[in-house]
């Protein structure tokens, strides 16, 4: 809550007005009764004369108008300010949060989940505009019409005090129960809605997988499932709420009955006039519907608590990891060093993934790195451009630790090519330029001839303008890949990484590829995570990585020399003619 | 996949367009407004009588309780005008002002419980109907060919299952009875009013006249600034998912002040949307707050005169009391609450509707033909004989995927597939799992036409490992399990322990048990390949398709996996898509797919002796090895 508060501030002035306008609204509410009874009593039951009792009936009419007049007003502005105020204050804190997450580190995006934090962008911000919007106006508004209410009704008779006195307290009895019963529901039925969606999602991208195995009934029956579950607290949620609407309305009736009674005796024994009686009705309606009214808000503030500590625990998140402190530093070269690099993932209990890796990558150098299915690859190559930091020994580019340089600048000269492809929407050329906002044309185009794009992108009927439908779900993996790439190349960086990221080319593709990159980008390290043999023989050098640690390094025929394992892949790959072809 | 995306890249978003198949679907920019309402609402109805019984229950109960809420200002004002009765001063006729209170109280009583029931009713409706509609939406789903979901934005086709289907549910809960309610509310207190007088219920329509004015100059505000404010949201919705899903590309390449600027940009954008529409829609209630006071001033102040000149013609109720003023004003109150609460819930009930078309316009998409009714056919003794025909086909009319295509696949044999990214290798996939349908030529599987075989029987006839693997949000064990539902826990370990999963699973924590997150990204990728082929394994299918199912799983596991894999294939017909050339070398016969047909076809040693395509693709493969 302090949080929301601390985004109020720049806000105050107009946050203040709102509830001044909305006092302006609702006093002008509260004297309307008065003035009604009065009409009433004095107008149209008045003893004098016919028409002065008419021009009474007008001329307290103009007032009431005027009245009403300045409280629409009221009611107006304070609509404006409460938008503005809540619109605005969202509006810096979504910022806020935005930036907080673009700078978030791995580790922290991979614990809060990307889902979970889209949620917490989207609809805990909207959450927490709606309360601002609504304790800004409905509270002050039911507040005053609750206190005024009273002040009121008690103005014209304390005697109607003595109906307060006993349905104020059953009525809010009556609230906090059932809300008190409703409220873990709500949860719940969050949770519920959450399966439903899941169940949703899994078939509509896994759809090639259901039918497959023919399995649609079974997913139907599994959705059914979820569906029914939803169904069901809904309903005990619906079932436990329909009861607070009957129940109130039986305490205000019965109060509206008491205060015509009391006020009819009243009235008797001449303490009182008609019309008071009817302003009294309305007084105790407003005071027992501002009790509803609270308990109806109740619900709303108890999710906007929850968003919004759900959007503090981002915004309280600092990044793990940040700039580092020699601005000067610069990536000139891009001789990659590790020293005695050591690494496990955080929360993992210190589970090594990597351990004792030393390996030094000379400027221009084109390094393979090759290893089994989850050997820790991936992580190897994630400690240079800091997407995670090493648990121990450290990263040197060009003799400087990676935590030394500035982020900016360190991956500024870093081009990675992620295991995964993601583009994203606009078109082919605006997605390449990402590696270069100021690249003109020509250069794209290069970067993708270098990347072997340039080909399929001719072959689209829009060519580089093409639009890139969501995350290129049209597009092949292949073609993704080589996107990616060009990608990268346009950035021209001082060390290039491609994660397993040619695994979807062809052999042919490929080996063209590699050509390419040899003559177009010499001088620049080049780092490259490979399952095929014929895809990394042709780098300078390859490590080879087993469980965690780089167990041989050397040119390919070293290699088949020295390593075991590396011939155990070779001949995996080559099999029986493997040797024929060895010679 | 690959091919079949290769093969038509850029119509497809054509035809996706930024919104799937209606353009207003989505950002679909100012139209939130119903194409033909007449006929959606006429088919939520028809969802909405399926339960008849709670239907017309519910109505019942919404009359009597109109009633009720029409007959208590009516005894109000009776038990009022106990106090006012005589003319000259004033008295109390305390035994009938009790009498009428004592009614009135039974009236509220009543009206309290049936609210009740109302509730409870409102509510079963709206959730049984939600679920029935959710239900057959997903069912729809289910059964709508692969064409739709490779076509169509997966994120529009989640949002019309939970976002549209939840605003009819709303919809459906709120306005229903409010509808319902009103335009009863509206004709009772019509009736009354002329009951009391004709005159004055003729002086009161000016203010609703006013309603209508001012509600209609607002909506116009409304209409343009609301949809204004939903495009916007949807616009900003889809950067921050894209950025944060896409957040490593996002580090990599520094953008990270980039995606702020341009999300910083819509942001305001939508503040600035949002204030305008927040405000046209919050002036609402105070402009009828000034309209029912003008409503009541002039009842009122008609109503005084009216009652000093002994004037009110044509009323059934005699001269006018305080009484009937009194009456009259709550009347006039309870007629223009209902067109203000209809006019406050236009904007919901527009957008519901457009939800609801939207929703429909799924179902009403064809599902999945099956003309396949031999029902004779039986899996368990498919032979697994396929024969490709003079087959062509094609994604998009006129761009040729596979034309004069024609492939042999024995009985027992293991085939497998070579050629270019987009020489339609899957397609053949797509084709023979009648995910995709011919458009001439023959497929028969045993010599009998796939097309007569029911798609349940085929596909359960084929077992199949697609390169993107598809984990459940389940445990591994259950993951398996999907392969064969009723399969014993042995069954499930023995696939895990063919498929080398055993090797990584049962390092883990929990074991089988541990419970995969969605995308599975809490295992590598050649891990989720590993599990996918272990479904295989447990399905024991006839017929087995890898297609580029060890890509991800390094050579040497994958060596590790031959042998069990072979076995698995040993007795089946196979089909193996692979780039890796070491995953195809030993099958018995290799066919290289070009420009749509076969090019070339033999085992590995008369391919590479022919020094055809083949040969080339090899030796790229293996270039340098000798030197």
């Amino acid at each position: 809550m302090r949080k929301v508060i601390k985004y109020l501030k720049p806000y105050w002035l107009i946050a203040l007005l709102c509830p001044l306008a909305m006092i302006l609204e609702v006093s002008m509410d509260l004297i309307q009764p008065q003035l009604m009874s009065d009409i009433v009593n004095f107008g149209i039951l008045g003893t004098a004369p016919a028409d002065e009792n008419l021009r009474y009936v007008i001329q307290t009419g103009i007032y009431m108008l005027i009245f009403s007049l300045i409280g629409c007003a009221g009611g107006i502005l304070s609509a404006a300010f409460g938008t503005i105020t809540a619109q605005k204050l969202g509006n810096d804190m979504r910022k806020d949060t935005f930036e907080k997450v673009m700078h978030l580190s791995f580790q922290q995006t991979d614990k809060f989940t990307t889902g979970s934090l889209v949620t917490r962008l989207t609809n805990d911000i909207t959450m927490i505009q709606q309360f601002v919007a609504m304790s800004l106006r409905m509270f002050v508004r039911t507040g005053m019409q609750f206190i005024g209410g009273i002040a009121c009704l008690l103005f014209l008779n304390v005697n109607f005090g003595l109906v307060l006195v006993i349905s104020l307290p059953i009525q809010l009895i009556v609230v906090t129960l059932i809300m008190k019963r409703a409220a873990p529901l709500f949860g719940i039925v969050q949770d519920k809605l959450d399966k439903v969606n899941s169940v949703v999602q899994e078939n509509v991208t896994g759809a090639r997988v259901v039918k497959a195995f023919t399995r649609e009934e079974y997913e139907i029956n599994r959705f059914d499932d979820a569906n029914t579950a939803l169904m069901e607290t809904n309903m005990k949620v619906q079932k436990l709420l329909a009861i607070l609407n009957p129940l109130l309305m039986v305490v205000m009736n019965a109060s509206v009955m008491a205060i015509i009674l009391i006020g009819g005796l009243q009235v008797e024994a001449k303490s009182m006039e008609v019309g008071s009686v009817m302003a009294a009705v309305t007084y105790i309606t407003q005071i027992l519907m501002s009790v509803m009214m609270v308990g109806m808000m109740f619900q709303q503030v108890s999710r906007a608590m929850a968003s919004a500590k759900r959007v503090k625990e981002v915004l309280d998140t600092d990044p793990v990891i940040s700039d580092g402190s020699s601005a000067q530093a610069e990536i000139t070269q891009g001789r990659v060093e590790f020293k005695n690099v050591g690494f496990y993932y955080p929360g993992t209990a210190g589970k090594p993934v990597l351990k004792d890796i030393d390996l030094t990558v000379e400027p221009g150098q084109m390094i393979a790195v090759l290893g089994s299915t989850g050997c820790g690859k991936t992580s190897l190559v994630n400690l240079i451009p800091r997407f995670y930091d090493c648990t121990q020994g450290e990263v040197l580019i060009d003799g400087v630790n990676v935590k030394d340089y500035e982020l900016d600048v360190l991956r500024s000269k870093i081009g990675v090519v992620l295991q995964k492809s993601e583009l994203f929407s606009g078109t082919v050329a605006e997605n390449i330029r990402w590696g270069d906002n100021e690249a003109s044309d020509e250069e794209v185009k290069n970067a993708a001839t270098i990347a072997q794009a340039d080909t399929f992108i001719q072959g689209f009927n829009e060519g580089y303008d093409t639009m890139i439908s969501e995350k290129g779900a049209s597009l092949s993996g292949g073609q993704k890949q080589r996107m990616s790439i060009a990608r990268a190349i346009l950035k021209k960086p001082k060390i290039l990484i491609f994660d397993d990221s040619t695994s979807a080319l062809d052999l042919s593709t490929e080996s063209k590829l590699h050509e390419a990159l040899r003559s177009s980008l010499s001088g620049v390290t080049v780092i490259m995570i490979a399952q095929r043999i014929a895809s990394v023989m042709r780098a300078d050098r390859i490590a080879v990585i087993d469980k965690g640690t780089i167990c041989a390094f050397g040119t390919h025929s070293e290699l088949m020399q020295s390593s075991e394992i590396y011939r155990d892949i070779y001949y995996s790959q080559m099999k029986n003619e493997g040797g024929e072809q060895n010679g | 996949m690959a091919e079949q995306k290769n093969s038509a890249p850029m119509q497809m978003p054509r035809v996706m367009g930024r919104g799937g198949p209606p353009p207003h679907a989505r950002m679909g920019m100012p139209a939130e407004k119903p194409k033909n309402a007449g006929a959606t609402v006429k088919r939520i109805i028809s969802y909405i009588g399926k339960n008849k019984y709670l239907l017309f229950a519910l109505l019942a109960i919404m009359l009597i309780i109109t009633l009720t809420n029409l007959l208590a200002p009516f005894l109000q004002g009776l038990a009022i005008d106990c106090i006012t009765l005589s003319d000259s001063r004033l008295n109390i006729d305390i035994n009938g002002m009790i009498t009428y209170l004592l009614l009135l109280g039974g009236i509220y009583l009543i009206s309290s419980l049936l609210t009740y029931f109302q509730g409870i009713f409102a509510a079963k409706l709206s959730q049984t109907t939600v679920k029935v509609m959710r239900n057959d939406l997903f069912k729809k789903i289910s059964y709508l060919p692969i064409k739709y979901t490779d076509t169509h934005q997966h994120g529009d086709i989640m949002s019309r299952m939970t976002n549209d289907i939840e605003n009819i549910s709303n919809t459906v809960s709120q306005s229903i009875a409010s509808l319902f309610s009103g335009v009863l509310t509206l004709f009772g207190c019509f009736m009354f009013m002329i009951f009391y007088s004709p005159m004055l219920t003729l002086v009161s329509m000016t203010s609703i006249v006013l309603t209508l004015i001012v509600t209609r100059t607002l909506t116009k505000f409304m209409r343009k600034y609301f949809p204004m404010q939903q495009s916007l949201l949807g616009e900003l919705n889809g950067h921050i998912e894209e950025t944060v899903t896409g957040y490593k590309t996002v580090a990599s390449f520094s953008r990270e002040k980039r995606a702020c600027d341009d999300f910083n940009v819509i942001s305001d954008k939508l503040t600035d949307a949002s204030i305008k529409a927040q405000i046209s829609g919050g002036v609402m209630g105070p402009c009828m707050n000034v309209i029912g006071n003008i409503g009541f001033l002039l009842v009122a102040g008609v109503g005084a005169y009216f009652l000093i000149i002994g004037f009110n013609p044509l009323a059934l109720s005699g001269a006018i009391t305080v009484g009937t003023i009194q009456a009259f004003l709550q009347y006039t109150r309870n007629f223009t609450r209902p067109i203000n609460e209809i006019a406050q819930q236009y904007a919901m009930i527009q957008t519901a509707i457009a939800g609801a078309e939207r929703v429909f316009e799924i179902m009403d998409n064809p599902p999945e033909t099956d003309e396949g009714k031999d029902d004779s056919f039986s899996v368990e003794n498919v032979k697994g004989d396929i024969n490709f025909k003079d087959l062509s086909f094609s994604y998009v009319p006129g761009e040729v995927v596979l034309h004069d295509f024609d492939l042999w696949i024995k009985s027992g044999q293991k085939l497998a597939i070579v050629g270019a990214t987009g020489s339609g290798k899957t397609t053949v996939v797509n084709l023979l799992t009648r995910f995709y349908d011919i458009d001439s030529g023959s497929i028969t599987l045993d010599g009998q036409s796939i097309y007569e075989i029911p798609k349940k029987k085929l596909r359960g006839s084929i077992g199949i490992v697609l390169q993107d693997t598809v984990i459940f949000n389940d445990t591994i064990a259950q993951n398996i399990r999907y392969g064969k539902l009723d399969a014993t826990d042995e069954e499930v370990i023995a696939a895990a322990r063919t498929a080398k999963v055993d090797e990584f699973a049962e390092k883990l924590t929990d074991g089988y048990n541990t419970v995969l997150t969605e995308g599975g990204s809490n295992l590598s990728q050649g891990q989720r390949q590993l599990i996918a082929i272990a479904r295989a394994v447990l399905a024991d299918p006839k017929i087995l398709i890898l297609d580029e199912a060890t890509s991800s799983i390094d050579t040497r596991t994958e060596v590790y996996i031959q042998e069990a894999m072979l076995a698995l294939m040993k007795g089946r017909t196979s089909l193996i898509i692979a780039h890796r050339l070491s995953t195809i070398r030993d099958a018995d016969k290799i066919v290289v797919i070009d420009k749509g047909r076969v090019a070339e076809a033999g085992n590995h040693e008369q391919l590479l002796a022919q020094g055809g395509a083949y040969a080339k693709l090899y030796n790229t493969q293996f270039a340098g090895i000798a030197t």
